[in-house]
Order: structure tokens, then sequence, then C-alpha cells
């Protein structure tokens, strides 16, 4: 039933939905090597920043606890890399991811608004300090080197959780949950009295969409190679999702992932033609995105097309006008 | 059958005593007012009810089940709802979609499926006269028509019993006249309702039994005509003093 009501509604998203995965598996054999190396960051920005959106669009919950669940996954991997295959580590760098957002769900059930933002801000940064300490006191370690795997793999990896991560979402988003979550963010009381259990659903959704931040960051721990409590919890990992889903929008799925795209690319440009004022650029980014584009780029391109289609249709009555004018000269 | 029991039931805000020892029952199918001047404890009482505040003393049941430490969720889904007195409809959602959410979670039993709730959901919120509205995201609709989707939205939960929070207030005479007979419908169809008023034209004209609270104190109770007769009820509320 649930299909057949997607196949009537949502026709456009059946096509664009196996597009996109297939369009990011051909793009390494078909794009030229130095953008193909790129890639991998793209797929990793845009599994996170969707993933993200899936608690915290709907809800308007803005965690900033995302590097803290991809490092999760990133240790986990630096411990049992060697002993386990890689997708048995990376199910289990998801499982960890898991049971950790539950930890930090139920410690932030009343929590709401910035001082939520904060928390999540600083549960990731108490993370990475407490790593930090138990590798430098306990383990007698700063980093730790990852046996790393071919391009090949870590790409096939991130796109098998790229694909699970787009149907997840788009289930989501046409399913009760979906529904009941865009009501805890409408008003939460209100949600709460017509029956909704909302700390339970808010828990699991946001457990559920960690999984995919923990697996995404048990593959780049063999990207990496080496690894450090600096790079695994780095708190950039949490701001860029955000900033992405913003830029994009996140009231429609593909928001996000051209959101990724457009920073990844910036990103990596900026850092090769301007490395030190990089920083400084993107920051300014943002405020601009906040500021000015507070729907995203979805948001200005549906009112762009609005407009143009409004122009047409004065242009249309015009014209009509004065053919008509024309005539009645004529007679 | 008793629908709605309290029994004893407190509550304080730091030093202030919102509700003192109310007791009160509500019977099926009755229409019960709750009246009294503003800061008498009323929506502390209802909040209390629905479960958004927790109780401090005494107890509440509902159909016999004591429902005194239960969540506003498990409440709804137990048939008691409610609406607010400012208005807490889903804003950036349509009409539809707002009585959706509650049909599906209202009452998990019935099992209402998300593409399936269609039907049920067009006769709710034809029944409160707003079809027409069906696809208007809510914060587009005009101030009566939002009284009636909070009513539409409550009644989506299953619900065999009301509590409405001043579901009057701000409309014109047409428009409570109106109110009024959707609710008198609504308890010809079995629901019981327990409903905060102002407008004191509405609630003698709709109420089976009004119940008065001063200073969260329950003062009077009684049908309609002996209420408006209650020489205690006239100097503290209708600011009556002969």
């Amino acid at each position: 039933m649930l299909i057949s009501t997607i196949l009537s509604e949502e026709k456009p998203a059946l096509v664009a939905i196996p597009v996109t995965i297939a369009a990011f598996a051909i793009a390494p054999s078909t794009l030229p090597e130095s953008i193909g190396i790129s890639l991998i960051t793209v797929l990793m920005y845009t599994i996170l920043a969707l993933s993200w959106t899936m608690f915290s669009g709907p809800t308007g919950y803005i965690s900033l606890a995302t590097a803290g669940l991809f490092g999760v996954g990133v240790y986990t991997t630096a411990f049992l890399r060697d002993s386990l295959p890689l997708e048995a580590v990376v199910l289990l760098g998801g499982a960890a991811a898991f049971v950790v957002a539950l930890t930090i769900g139920l410690l932030t059930l009343r929590i709401k608004g910035v001082y939520f933002i904060l928390f999540t801000f600083g549960v990731a940064a108490l993370m990475r300090t407490s790593v930090q300490w138990w590798e430098t006191h306990i383990n007698g370690t700063v980093g730790r080197h990852v046996t790393a795997a071919t391009n090949e793999t870590v790409y096939l990896l991130l796109l098998i959780i790229f694909a699970a991560t787009l149907v997840a979402a788009f289930l989501l988003r046409h399913a009760s949950p979906g529904l009941a979550l865009l009501g805890i963010g409408e008003n939460e009381d209100a949600a709460e009295h017509v029956g909704v259990n909302v700390t339970r659903l808010k828990v699991l959704t946001f457990a559920a969409s960690s999984v995919l931040m923990g697996m995404t960051g048990a593959v780049m721990a063999t990207r990496f190679r080496y690894i450090d409590p600096s790079i695994a919890f780095n708190p950039l990992i949490s701001f860029l999702p955000v900033l992405m889903a913003i830029l994009g929008g996140v009231s429609k799925l593909y928001g996000p992932m051209i959101g990724a795209a457009i920073l990844v690319a910036l990103q990596e440009f900026l850092i090769t033609e301007y490395p030190y004022v990089y920083l400084l650029i993107f920051g300014l980014t943002l405020v601009v995105v906040v500021l000015w584009l507070p729907g995203g780029l979805v948001e200005l391109a549906q009112k762009g097309y609005f407009r143009l289609k409004i122009q047409w249709i004065k242009l249309r009555m015009r014209l009509t006008r004065f053919r008509r004018t024309r005539q009645a000269k004529r007679r | 059958m008793r629908m709605l029991e309290v029994r004893g039931v407190s509550h304080r805000f730091g030093g202030l005593i919102a509700v003192d020892d109310a007791s009160f029952e509500v019977g099926q199918g009755e229409i019960v007012g709750l009246i009294g001047p503003n800061g008498a404890g009323k929506t502390t009482l209802f909040n209390l009810i629905s479960g958004a505040l927790r109780v401090q003393d005494g107890s509440i049941r509902f159909k016999e089940e004591d429902i005194t430490e239960l969540r506003p969720d498990q409440i709804s889904r137990r048939g008691l709802a409610r609406t607010f007195q400012t208005s807490k409809l889903f804003d950036g959602m349509t009409v539809f979609d707002n009585v959706r959410l509650a049909l599906i979670y209202g009452n998990p039993e019935r099992r209402f499926k998300y593409e399936e709730a269609e039907r049920e959901v067009n006769q709710l919120i034809a029944t409160m006269g707003i079809l027409s509205d069906r696809n208007k995201p809510v914060r587009e609709l005009p101030l009566a028509s939002r009284r009636y989707l909070e009513i539409a939205r409550a009644l989506a939960t299953d619900a065999e019993m009301l509590l409405l929070d001043e579901a009057m207030a701000g409309l014109t005479t047409a428009e409570l006249q109106q109110v009024m007979q959707r609710i008198t419908q609504l308890r010809d169809r079995g629901v019981t309702i327990l409903i905060i008023e102002h407008v004191m034209e509405a609630i003698l004209g709709v109420c089976d039994r009004i119940i008065v609270f001063h200073f969260g104190q329950k003062i009077a109770e009684g049908v309609p005509a002996d209420i408006a007769a209650d020489p205690t009820v006239r100097s503290v509320y209708l600011g009556d003093d002969t």
C-alpha cells in the first residue's frame, strides 16, 4: 500500500533516487581522476548532511554531536580493523554510534532550543577530550595507524551507506513517524497531546540516523590511515553537515545533497587556492546563508521559478493585449 | 457511567495555590461547564487532567482507570483529548496533516496507516465545517476555522471525552451560535465534554451542568439556571453585587 501511494504521489523521487545512486556509482570511472578523488569527500558529507537532516530537519533540534558519532565509528575501526573483516567493522561502528546516540538522547530529553545545540556540541567535545585522555594516560599513545583500504573499497562502502541513507530518509518522509517528527517541530506539546510518544520518537530517530554517521566514520578511518582524537572528532564534522543542509534547504531531500556538493567543491578550491583565508571565507558563507537564505537554495529556486512563471504570464497577457489593439486598429 | 472523576486534586506553583482540593465528576454524555474569573485555576486543572502538569496531590480517574501518573500521550490514547486556550496547532502543516497526525497516533489500536487515513480525515473536517480548507497551511486560517480545527484534531484521536479550553473566545455572535450547535451535535454522538468558557450566553445555553471555581476552589456546582441565580457566583464572577 505504501508503495502504491508513493508510486502515485512521488513519481519524480522514484526516478531521482535510483538515478542519483547510479550517477554516484559510475562517476569515478567517467570523471577525471582529480575530481574522482574528492568524490569520496562529497559522498561522506552527503551522507552526514542527509542523516543529520533526518532528525534535525523536521524537528528543528539542531544537533552538533555529529563529530562525536562519526568519531565513535572512526575509533571502532582503529581498534578492530586488523581483527575483523571491514564490512563487519563498519556495522559495528554503526552499532557503537547507536548506543552512544541513545545515551545522548536520554540525557537531552528535556533540553530544547539553544541549550540542546550547546549540549550536543559539548558532548562531542567531551568525547574528544575523554578519548584523548584515555589514549595518552592509559594506552600511552597519541594517535593510531589504521590499515588502509583501497579507494575503490572506500567508495563502494560509502556508496552503499549513501543508498541506505537516501532510501531511509525518503521512507521516513512518507510514513507516520516522519509526520509526527514534523509535528514535534511545529508544536511539541500539541504532538504529545494527540498521542505521540515524543520522547521515544525523538531518541529513536536520533539514534537511528546516528548509525549512518558511525558507519561513515568507520569507513573513513581506513582512508585517513592515521587517526587521533582531533581528526576523528574534528568539530568541523559537526558544523559542515549543518551548514550544507541549511545552504541546500531541508525541505527537500536533494537540498542537503546539493549543499554538500557545493561546499565540498568550495572547500577544495579554497584550500588549494587560498589556504590561509579558507576558514574565513567559509565562515562568511555561513553568515550569508543564515541571514539571506533561511530556506536554502531549494526555496530560492522555488521562488525564482515562481517569479519567472509570473513574468511569463504577464508577458503573454501583454502580447495578447497588443495583438487585440492592433486588430482593432485595422478594423 | 462516570467518565471523569477528579478527587482532592491540588496544585501549587511555588507559594501560589492554583488548584485547591478540587473534586468533581463528569458523567458520560454530559456537557459540563467550568467557569470562574481569570486565575481561578481552570486551565491548570485542564493541564493536570490531560497530563501536561504532574498532579501533586489527589487523584484523577478516566473511565474508572487511574490516570493520575500518566503522560499526555498516554492519556490521549485512552480517549481523553483537549484543545488549547491559545491554539497549539501545527501551523506549518496543512489542515489535512494536522488531523491525520492525530488520527494515526491518537488510537494506535485502529491501526491507521499513513496513506489510509484520507476518508476519516475528510469526514472529521467536514463535521467541523472546514472541508474547503483541507489543503491550506494552518497559518492561513481565520480564527474561527482554527478553533474548529482544534476540535477536529482532538476528535481525531478517537476521543470519547473532550476538554475544550475557551473554544469560543474571540468569535463573532454568528460563529458562536455555530460552535455551540456543533458542540451539542458532538454530545448527541456520545462525546462527553468539559468546557472552559467566558462567554456566558454560550455556557448557559449549551451546558447540562456548571462548576464554578474561584481562587482554585470549587465554590458552586449546579444546573445553569441555579448557577445564574446563585448570589455567591454572581458576586465573584458575574460582577453583580445586588
